[in-house]
């Protein structure tokens, strides 16, 4: 548990070493950067070092033989396999007591994982990685263990508090935060796009350009719309995932003016659906995560730019701010009939969403941290696609739980945007309206 | 006629089975009284009386098969079967931070069904025994030899071939096929869904609920949505049937057309369609459609249009784009099979039409088409059938989008039945409604096959064309 | 032109219809052919940034041609050759099994009269009428309990391609329905067993059915993703090639895989259809003799 301390000193110190690495120019907001996180990080170190006490009582409570032979499946994202291979050898140094202990890392995206393990529970990874929405869906297929009590406070303190507030259901932690760069901004084209801040204007000039503009309106992504013009959706969910409430105000004026904007957009000609920058074709600009940011610098070269999402002049004649969900990916921990291996399962996802290898993730593949003490270090606030992120977060809601049926619905809204309600009259509007509020919230009982 | 026919026929089939029943179970009380010692210790040991009358070779055989069903039912399905009725009552619970799991009503369902199988298969195996015992007694009591175990085995590959290979293939489709079928219509009756997913979680028998879901037509039934999807799929299934088939002659006919060079490599070039794998090709083609795909892209640049075609988007569109498409993919297996037919046709039929100044398309219409239409009548059905449940081409395609507030439970305005029961069980786990629309889908395609097939004119009148 | 004579009229107008026929067959065929090209193109576009771009464009023919993505399949950096074994196993173990199961079938059904004859094969026809994906979970948890999921899903799924194979009997009885009864009764009355009739007379004289029913039983697991995804779930080393290249297409993690997947296509879809052509007389005796059978 040394690892801990050490870790967090050596943030500190990685401070130190920039400051004498960097030119003059530079080295005062380093140094500004650098006390921040040694004064974030020494109020950190008090909070670690409790659990560090705690776990290595326990740890020296049981016998080390006891964890050898364990089998530990964790699935991660392709293209962190070979980095978390890596973080899971330094844990064995960490860890000393689980030198014995097999693990097996196996590429299954954030996407499949939740569905898999809902298929079947007993075969699915003991220690996983998804995304936010799966969240609920997980806890009541009974494929996720609450967060170890003993980690509780200091993933808590830790993580930024919207993280943390995401993975919960009925006030229970139920994941470690992994990530909180789940989210979405605008990429352009600085050579079409001049002009990111309104939404007219980027489709005025992609339009003219011949260029398209991706955006997609599918549960995830139309909030911008109706959260931008303050309408509510969120839903209550007690202990065991099961929703109880639902409040939503999409059907009133503001609903409609989001819808109708919405609409608008979707009969431009410059106007794609999608937000996978791999599919996206000829586009000056479009609205996606960081997780693309590579493949849309690699196509866009040296007018790759990004921006918080634009505003829009509503039907109203009032301008609103698009905004969105703000997430994250978490680190789950499946349910165990065997309490030697769950203590093996839950410091590894607490170490692997620990502040060194969020940081250490970040590097290798750009994944925005939800650490706050990663979050401050000046590579991260350095990073182009994050600092947009970052500036859209102001704008958005942490994201909650959502049943899944709210984003198959959604989507169903998305199909009639580009073609129902095209031609609809104002009335035909607030009726679907009406109906998608009814459908909402008939998802919670 | 017919169909009174048909009902006194089916009255009489019922009234067989009972007499035959009957019949049995007289039988067996005959065995049993009538039998020696040895035939009566076989209704409690199996093949004990071909034992001790020197047939060990079946002897043995029954014996092991009771035993091992036995050992079976006992050492493993009775904790299951003993369950079926409830499915399951104890819930999965914490002890500390560690999970103790409940009972697990899917594993419940699924081996106390095959641990019903085994009682079955138990008791055929039983029955089989008793008579064998009989037959023995009774060749014994006449005076007749008793085959010997060579006799026995030789027949396995005589006179008794057909068990010898069927064994394998029964018990396959039994385990593989049969038993699944079964297990998914019991889900049918059970409240199987993601908020009650083993093995977290129990679940149970609901009786006909999910049958009144599907029917019901308020906001939130099924019942909208189940007729719509049920529509576009019959509708889908014509066309993508007929379309193919007559585009298919007609390419068939172009290429066996008198004086037409490279024939081979014209069917060739089509077959590929067949060859390669449709993950693959209708993967592309699906993105060529889009509307940022390349078709609409050169339309585009050519400035031949100013919007992009909605080819996936209008969903009127994307049902005519979608049989399109499927054209491409059915020409090819249509042209290969009305390749070889159209060779079939008596070419004096041909020959005497032209000498009467029959035009080529009369020859056409009054020719070729019955023929093959008759020919054909049974395929077209299995051809119908098949598309009704085509999953691969609207599932690569378009994944049923567009999707549409008006259609709940998932489904989009191209989805079959067959794709939006897929999705239902993999998106969002409702294993209840799969079942009852898998139950829905199994009933539209075997009442189709059943009618139509009695019509046609190849079955009505088989010597018709020759 | 001015000599207007019969036959000479008759010609010409062969000639213009023979034309017409050409004209449009190579319509079709740019047709048919049209997506094969632009995979095939695709395929030679470098994923490479600093060469060209691995997602969808909007062009067709690659700026600069390479190998790039045909590199990636082999180089070791992913398990591309392992997911092509597995396909390669699974789809000739159950190509070979499912044929010799269907011929056994068929035999019997043809040439056997026993009791539950006609049961059996309308309960067949009538078992094939279920959606088969409905039962997927069944299997799979039937093929957990045999330890044949994830890690052992290359013989599990042999396992379900086989399992029911029986019931696609139809095209082979109905050729072995041609073969004349005569013969095996000639032969029976010489002293053959049944099995020696079936093993020595009716198989040698079934081998365009053999091949028919051995290549459609080929194509079914070479390009299956549905039971294959749903069985080796979470477990990449037995992945079968569809399953794992789908993933680069509809999972986000991966962007920018268009090109390397068409060029993963173009590696299964070359072996499959280089059979297809060799045996494309087998295939439409099979196809033809299903289709008049019905």
């Amino acid at each position: 548990m040394k690892k801990k301390l050490v870790s967090v000193l050596l943030t500190a110190a990685m401070g130190a070493s920039l400051l004498v690495g960097c030119g003059s120019d530079a080295a005062e907001t380093v140094t500004d950067t650098a006390e921040t996180v040694s004064e974030t990080a020494a109020d950190a170190a008090s909070a670690v070092q409790e659990v560090a006490e705690t776990v290595a009582e326990e740890a020296a409570n049981v016998d080390p033989a006891a964890y050898d032979g364990k089998e530990v499946k964790v699935w991660v994202a392709e293209n962190v396999v070979d980095f978390t291979n890596e973080q899971i050898e330094n844990f064995k140094t960490a860890y000393p007591q689980y030198a014995g202990v097999n693990f097996t890392v196996e590429p299954v995206g954030e996407g499949d994982a939740a569905g898999n393990m809902i298929t079947d529970v007993t075969a699915g990874a003991d220690v996983f990685g998804f995304a936010q929405d799966q969240l609920t869906r997980l806890v009541t297929a009974g494929a996720l263990e609450e967060v170890n009590p003993d980690f509780l406070a200091d993933v808590e303190a830790a993580n930024s508090a919207g993280v943390v507030e995401a993975g919960k259901v009925g006030g229970t932690l139920y994941a470690y935060p992994m990530t909180a760069d789940n989210g979405y901004f605008l990429y352009y084209d600085k050579s079409v796009v001049t002009d990111p801040s309104t939404l007219e204007g980027i489709l005025e000039q992609c339009e003219a350009a011949g260029k398209n503009f991706y955006i997609d309106m599918t549960g995830w992504y139309q909030v911008a719309f109706f959260f931008g013009t303050g309408c509510e959706l969120t839903y209550d969910t007690d202990p065991d995932g099961n929703f109880t409430k639902c409040n939503v105000d999409y059907a009133s004026d503001k609903g409609l003016v989001a819808l109708k904007e919405m609409i608008e957009v979707a009969s431009s000609s410059a106007y794609q659906a999608g937000s996978s920058a791999g599919d996206a074709v000829n586009y000056a600009a479009i609205i996606d995560g960081t997780w693309d940011a590579g493949t849309v610098k690699e196509v866009l070269g040296d007018n790759y730019a990004c921006a918080k999402l634009p505003t829009f002049t509503g039907s109203d004649g009032q301008t609103y701010q698009m905004s969105g969900f703000n997430g994250c990916k978490l680190l789950g921990v499946k349910p165990q009939e065997d309490e030697d291996k769950l203590q093996i399962c839950d410091d590894l996802a607490y170490y692997l969403t620990s502040e060194e290898v969020q940081l250490a993730r970040f590097k290798a593949v750009e994944w925005g941290p939800s650490n706050l003490n990663a979050q401050a270090s000046s590579e991260v606030k350095a990073n182009e696609a994050l600092s947009a992120l970052a500036e859209q977060f102001a704008y958005t809601i942490p994201q909650g739980n959502y049943p899944g049926d709210y984003w198959s619905r959604a989507e169903s809204l998305a199909g009639d945007v580009k073609d129902a309600f095209q031609k609809a009259s104002d009335d035909d509007l607030k009726a679907a309206l009406e109906a998608y509020q009814a459908d909402l919230e008939s998802y919670a009982k | 006629m017919a169909k009174t026919n048909k009902g006194q026929k089916r009255k009489n089939a019922l009234a067989q089975f009972f007499s035959v029943l009957g019949n049995d179970l007289k039988e067996i009380g005959l065995t049993f009284k009538e039998g020696d010692f040895k035939t009566r210790i076989s209704f409690m040991i199996f093949g004990f009386g071909s034992l001790l009358r020197g047939l060990w070779l079946r002897g043995l055989t029954l014996l092991a098969v009771e035993a091992g069903l036995l050992y079976f039912i006992f050492s493993f399905g009775w904790t299951y079967l003993s369950k079926l009725g409830t499915l399951g009552t104890i819930a999965t619970t914490k002890q500390g931070r560690k999970t103790v799991y409940g009972d697990n009503s899917f594993l419940i369902l699924l081996f106390g069904l095959l641990a019903l199988f085994a009682v079955v298969a138990f008791i055929a195996v039983w029955r089989i025994n008793v008579r064998v015992s009989r037959t023995e007694q009774i060749i014994l009591r006449d005076g007749r030899k008793l085959p010997t175990n060579g006799d026995d085995f030789k027949s396995l590959f005589d006179s008794n071939f057909d068990k010898t290979l069927l064994a394998l293939p029964v018990t396959g489709v039994f385990v593989f096929t049969v038993l699944p079928i079964v297990f998914m219509i019991c889900v049918a009756f059970t409240n199987y869904d993601a908020n009650h997913q083993p093995p977290s979680n129990l679940f149970t028998w609901v009786g006909v609920e999910n049958f009144h879901d599907l029917f019901s037509f308020g906001t939130a039934g099924f019942g909208g949505t189940f007729v719509t999807v049920l529509t576009w799929t019959l509708v889908w299934a014509f066309f993508a049937t007929f379309i193919d088939y007559f585009l298919g002659i007609a390419v068939a006919m172009l290429i066996n057309k008198k004086g037409i060079k490279f024939k081979k490599l014209w069917r060739t070039i089509l077959v590929v369609t067949i060859a390669v794998p449709q993950f693959v090709s209708l993967l592309y083609v699906s993105k060529l459609f889009a509307n940022d795909g390349l078709i609409n892209g050169y339309l585009l640049k050519w400035g031949l249009i100013d919007q992009a075609i909605q080819f996936w988007v209008n969903p009127t569109l994307a049902k005519i784009t979608i049989i399109v498409v499927n054209i491409w993919i059915g020409i090819p297996y249509m042209m290969l099979i009305a390749t070889g037919l159209l060779m079939n046709i008596p070419e004096d039929l041909y020959e005497s039409a032209r000498i009467d100044g029959a035009t080529s398309w009369q020859m056409f219409l009054h020719i070729t088409l019955p023929y093959m239409l008759f020919v054909t009548g049974p395929f077209l059905l299995t051809q119908y059938t098949g598309n009704l449940n085509n999953f691969n081409v609207i599932f690569l395609l378009t994944q049923g989008q567009p999707k549409t507030g008006n259609l709940v439970g998932g489904a989009g305005r191209t989805d079959l039945l067959i794709t939006w029961l897929y999705k239902m069980t993999i998106n969002d786990t409702n294993y209840r409604m799969a079942a009852v629309i898998g139950i829905m889908v199994f009933i539209v395609t075997a009442g189709i096959s059943l009618v139509v097939y009695n019509l046609l004119p190849s079955v009505k009148d088989e010597e018709g064309f020759q | 032109m001015a000599n207007n004579t019969n036959p000479g009229s008759m010609k010409r107008k062969r000639a213009i219809g023979n034309a017409i026929t050409y004209v449009l067959l190579i319509i079709i065929s740019i047709i048919w052919l049209f997506p094969y090209f632009g995979l095939l193109m695709a395929s030679f576009r470098s994923f490479d940034p600093a060469i060209e771009y691995g997602g969808v464009v909007d062009y067709i023919i690659p700026h600069t041609f390479s190998l790039d993505n045909y590199k990636f399949l082999f180089n070791g950096e992913n398990n591309y050759p392992k997911w092509y074994l597995n396909t390669l196993i699974i789809s000739f173990a159950a190509s070979f099994i499912n044929t010799c199961i269907v011929l056994c079938v068929s035999y019997a059904l043809s040439r056997m009269r026993f009791t539950g004859r006609t049961f059996l094969m309308r309960f067949w026809l009538v078992l094939g009428m279920f959606p088969g994906f409905l039962t997927m979970i069944c299997l799979y948890f039937l093929l957990k309990q045999l330890g044949l999921t994830q890690a052992g899903a290359v013989p599990g799924l042999i396992l379900v391609y086989i399992a029911s194979s029986g019931m696609g009997y139809y095209v082979c009885k109905g050729y072995f329905d041609t073969i004349p009864k005569a013969l095996d009764e000639a032969a029976r009355i010489d002293g053959a067993s049944r099995a020696r009739v079936f093993f020595q007379m009716i198989i040698p004289m079934a081998k365009p059915i053999i091949i028919y029913t051995a290549l459609v039983a080929f194509m079914g697991p070479w390009c299956d993703y549905v039971f294959a995804s749903y069985i080796a779930f979470g477990h990449d080393a037995s992945y079968n090639v569809a399953v794992a290249m789908q993933r680069w297409m509809v999972v986000g993690d991966y962007q920018g895989y268009f090109t390397r997947f068409c060029a993963g296509g173009i590696v299964v879809a070359v072996p499959i259809t280089l059979l297809f052509m060799f045996l494309q007389k087998y295939y439409v005796e099979g196809v033809t003799g299903g289709a008049v059978k019905g």
